[in-house]
């Protein structure tokens, strides 16, 4: 099965770079209210401690079942036929979209490309259902987890779709996907794990921003379809740490497959997905995928001024950029074949390959997007998106895609 | 729901509960024979799946215990999605009303529900699940005299730290003094405020706080449990439903409203009706308390099943209950 890591660059997005306005005086009401959100989150936290006290156990072990039984094959969706590694990119930027228009919960997206992976690892999928599939998916997550209000229309779907799939494929394909996958759904998602580990070592919101910046980096490529989120959770906050040069913690033993993990994913933060890098580029996000393009550069520039090029396997250990991929007393040396710190390979952090004309671009097109406006509603703290009004200014796209031609036969 | 099973393979029986999202009928499997509760859930064409459904399907489907309703099979037809549930004679409020002495249960009955109960509510919260609508509609009976919780359409999994939620959550009677102040970030303590208010009304034959209003609900409680200051509850006045205005209600003791109830039965209802919600005991510790000390097994077999030779005064009516024959019509799923 064909796979590349490049893709195009998404012009429809509903990101757009920081607007927000300066800092505003604060009246004495926001204020008030402000102290009453601190306290009612302080009351909130206690809460957590105590139930973390008396359950965590409990719930972990449920957890790391549920995490096993509900873990997607990527050997199985390598034998799909038609959809192909390549097409993941454009479907995840389309779901990353939509999810931020509906102003879903973080773990709504990751639920969504879990049960879309599930299924796909079950079912034989056509090219033109792969998006309707997504849909369906997104529809499925947020209807677990989001507030009744939150959960999409399927006439917006559709809208986003470009009218693509009949109405009633829409609810067909859910029902399809819940009796695929015997209706478990209460997968564990990586965030549970991060924001559990985040409270117990008191990461930085910062840090947190970060790894769940680059756990949804990894929603992109088939690496990470098969790797536990509990791995995942501690391996992107391990990276973002080291990233954000905050101190490495003591989080116990590392086996192999964390650190495999590590590794992997410090080689796919390049060139992450533009749609995904604007929506990490606003200041609710702490800004972190600027960050981490700063990092990049300068991790770059440090490997030109050393030692010229060669195989990352023998790139130099006692280069100082090195510390920041190695983490002491997690054995990275432990991984066969792999030298002790991985280096960073020189790149250009806004990626050649985004750059028109690239021989595998022209063959595909983006799948359709076209501009939804969700039923405006009030965004409360747990629903930190983009205000709805900047979902405007995308530009629409060609709406002929692989995913459209063909007939829209019965699955 | 790999069609090893039909709606064709059930006899449809009479209806046991009605709601606007589904419709409860008793049936039974035309093969084995075995009775089974059928819930028949309309599907909407506009909407497809109810978030409800996925919600109860699947949670019930991680919750295999013997005091939570047991999940058969889900059965989807063109329009409509049938769930198969093991059959149950009856639920609690029904229970209350035919074998209660004006609604009333005898203490060993009572303790024996209230293990199963708290039972049932510490493997949901094992497993992250709060149920958030427990209430004696929704705990199922059989003749064995077991007690099983239903309806999960309003459960939901919880994360760590906390989420937020709805607070448009549990019937009003039973719910928690932190979600009516306004509290989104409530936890299983949530369910626990249930049990006790069930609990007393197991004993008294009578809803504990029937409140009408939001407001009013607030008032009852605060009427017999006193009401809360910032002293006596922190952050108490960042609720957002706090008000200046309430009167001051002094603290009743719970022996003097409730004197059926004996001193650790007390003691155990008092640790469950907390207003403030981190201190309202845990259903893993509700389970160690002194009060079921007395029940043998931890089973949660019920104490009349095991020790009926030696608990049971010999003349006293058998405290089993006789199987449903009549259901009466009523509104809800038949706590299903």
């Amino acid at each position: 099965m064909a796979y590349s890591s490049s893709y195009g660059p998404s012009d429809g997005t509903f990101f757009v770079e920081s607007d927000e306005p300066g800092h505003q005086r604060m009246t004495m009401r926001d204020a008030a209210k402000m102290l009453a959100r601190n306290k009612q989150e302080m009351i909130a936290n206690e809460l957590s401690r105590l139930a973390c006290d008396e359950y965590l156990e409990d719930i972990m072990q449920h957890l790391r079942h549920m995490e096993d039984e509900t873990l997607p094959d990527a050997n199985l969706i390598d034998m799909q036929r038609e959809i192909q590694w390549f097409m993941r990119p454009y479907l995840i930027d389309f779901l990353i979209e939509a999810h931020s228009a509906f102003s879903l919960l973080p773990e709504t997206l990751f639920l969504t490309v879990n049960l879309l992976d599930r299924y796909c690892s079950k079912r034989v999928v056509y090219k033109q259902h792969y998006q309707l599939v997504g849909c369906a998916a997104l529809l499925i997550a947020a209807k677990y987890g989001d507030k009744k209000d939150r959960v999409p229309q399927i006439n917006e779907l559709n809208n986003m779709c470009c009218g693509l799939y009949d109405a009633g494929m829409f609810t067909q394909m859910e029902m399809h996907v819940l009796n695929t996958l015997d209706w478990n759904i209460g997968h564990p998602t990586v965030d549970f794990f991060t924001k559990l580990a985040a409270a117990e070592e008191r990461d930085s919101v910062e840090v947190e921003h970060m790894a769940s910046y680059i756990c949804e980096i990894a929603l992109y490529h088939r690496d990470f379809v098969s790797t536990k989120p509990s791995v995942m959770a501690r391996a992107s906050l391990a990276l973002a740490r080291a990233i954000l040069g905050k101190p490495e913690v003591n989080d116990g033993e590392w086996d192999q497959n964390d650190n495999v993990t590590l590794l992997t994913l410090s080689q796919h933060l390049h060139q992450p997905s533009v749609t995904l890098a604007r929506k990490y580029s606003s200041p609710y996000y702490s800004r972190v995928s600027t960050k981490l393009a700063d990092f990049l550069a300068q991790q770059a520039a440090i490997a030109r001024r050393g030692v010229p090029p060669s195989p990352p396997q023998e790139h130099a250990t006692s280069n100082k950029a090195s510390d920041v991929y190695s983490t002491p007393n997690k054995g990275l040396g432990a991984v066969p074949g792999v030298a002790d710190g991985y280096m960073t390979p020189p790149i250009t952090p806004d990626g050649a390959s985004f750059a028109p004309g690239n021989a595998a671009m022209k063959a595909y097109q983006v799948p359709p997007r076209c501009p939804v406006t969700p039923t405006p509603q009030g965004h409360g703290q747990a629903y930190p998106q983009q205000p709805p009004h900047q979902q405007q200014q995308q530009h629409h796209l060609e709406a002929q895609s692989y995913f459209g031609s063909g007939p829209h036969g019965a699955f | 729901m790999d069609g090893k099973r039909h709606a064709a393979s059930f006899q449809q029986l009479e209806k046991l509960g009605e709601g606007t999202y589904a419709t409860v009928f008793k049936g039974r499997n035309r093969q084995t024979g075995e009775l089974v509760a059928l819930k028949e859930i309309h599907l909407d064409s506009e909407e497809g799946t109810p978030s409800t459904a996925i919600r109860e399907i699947s949670l019930m489907k991680e919750l295999k215990h013997e005091n939570i309703v047991a999940l058969h099979d889900v059965i989807h037809t063109e329009n409509k999605l049938m769930l198969v549930f093991e059959y149950m004679d009856g639920d609690l409020k029904k229970y209350m009303d035919t074998h209660g002495e004006r609604g009333a249960l005898k203490p060993h009955v009572i303790k024996s529900f209230m293990y199963q109960l708290l039972r049932g509510i510490d493997f949901c919260h094992k497993n992250r699940v709060l149920h958030r609508d427990l209430k004696p509609q929704n705990l199922l009976i059989n003749n064995k005299g077991q007690l099983k919780l239903g309806d999960f359409g309003l459960a939901r999994a919880f994360g760590i730290p906390v989420n937020t939620f709805s607070n448009e959550v549990v019937t009003l009677w039973y719910r928690a003094p932190d979600v009516l102040l306004g509290s989104r970030t409530y936890n299983t303590s949530i369910d626990i405020w249930s049990a006790g208010c069930i609990m007393a009304e197991m004993f008294s034959g009578r809803p504990l706080f029937p409140g009408t209003t939001n407001e009013d609900q607030i008032i009852r409680i605060f009427r017999i449990m006193g009401t809360p200051t910032e002293r006596t509850w922190p952050g108490l006045s960042q609720f957002p439903e706090y008000k200046t205005t309430w009167q001051m209600y002094s603290t009743q003791p719970l022996s003097t409203i409730l004197p059926q109830i004996d001193p650790l039965g007390i003691d155990l209802l008092q640790r469950m009706l907390q207003l403030r919600p981190e201190l309202r005991i845990s259903a893993a510790d509700a389970l160690n308390h002194q009060w079921f000390a007395d029940l043998i097994g931890q089973s949660g077999v019920p104490v009349q099943q095991q020790s009926s030779m030696s608990s049971q005064i010999p003349g006293q009516p058998q405290m089993m209950p006789p199987p449903y024959g009549q259901v009466p019509s009523q509104v809800g799923y038949g706590g299903y």
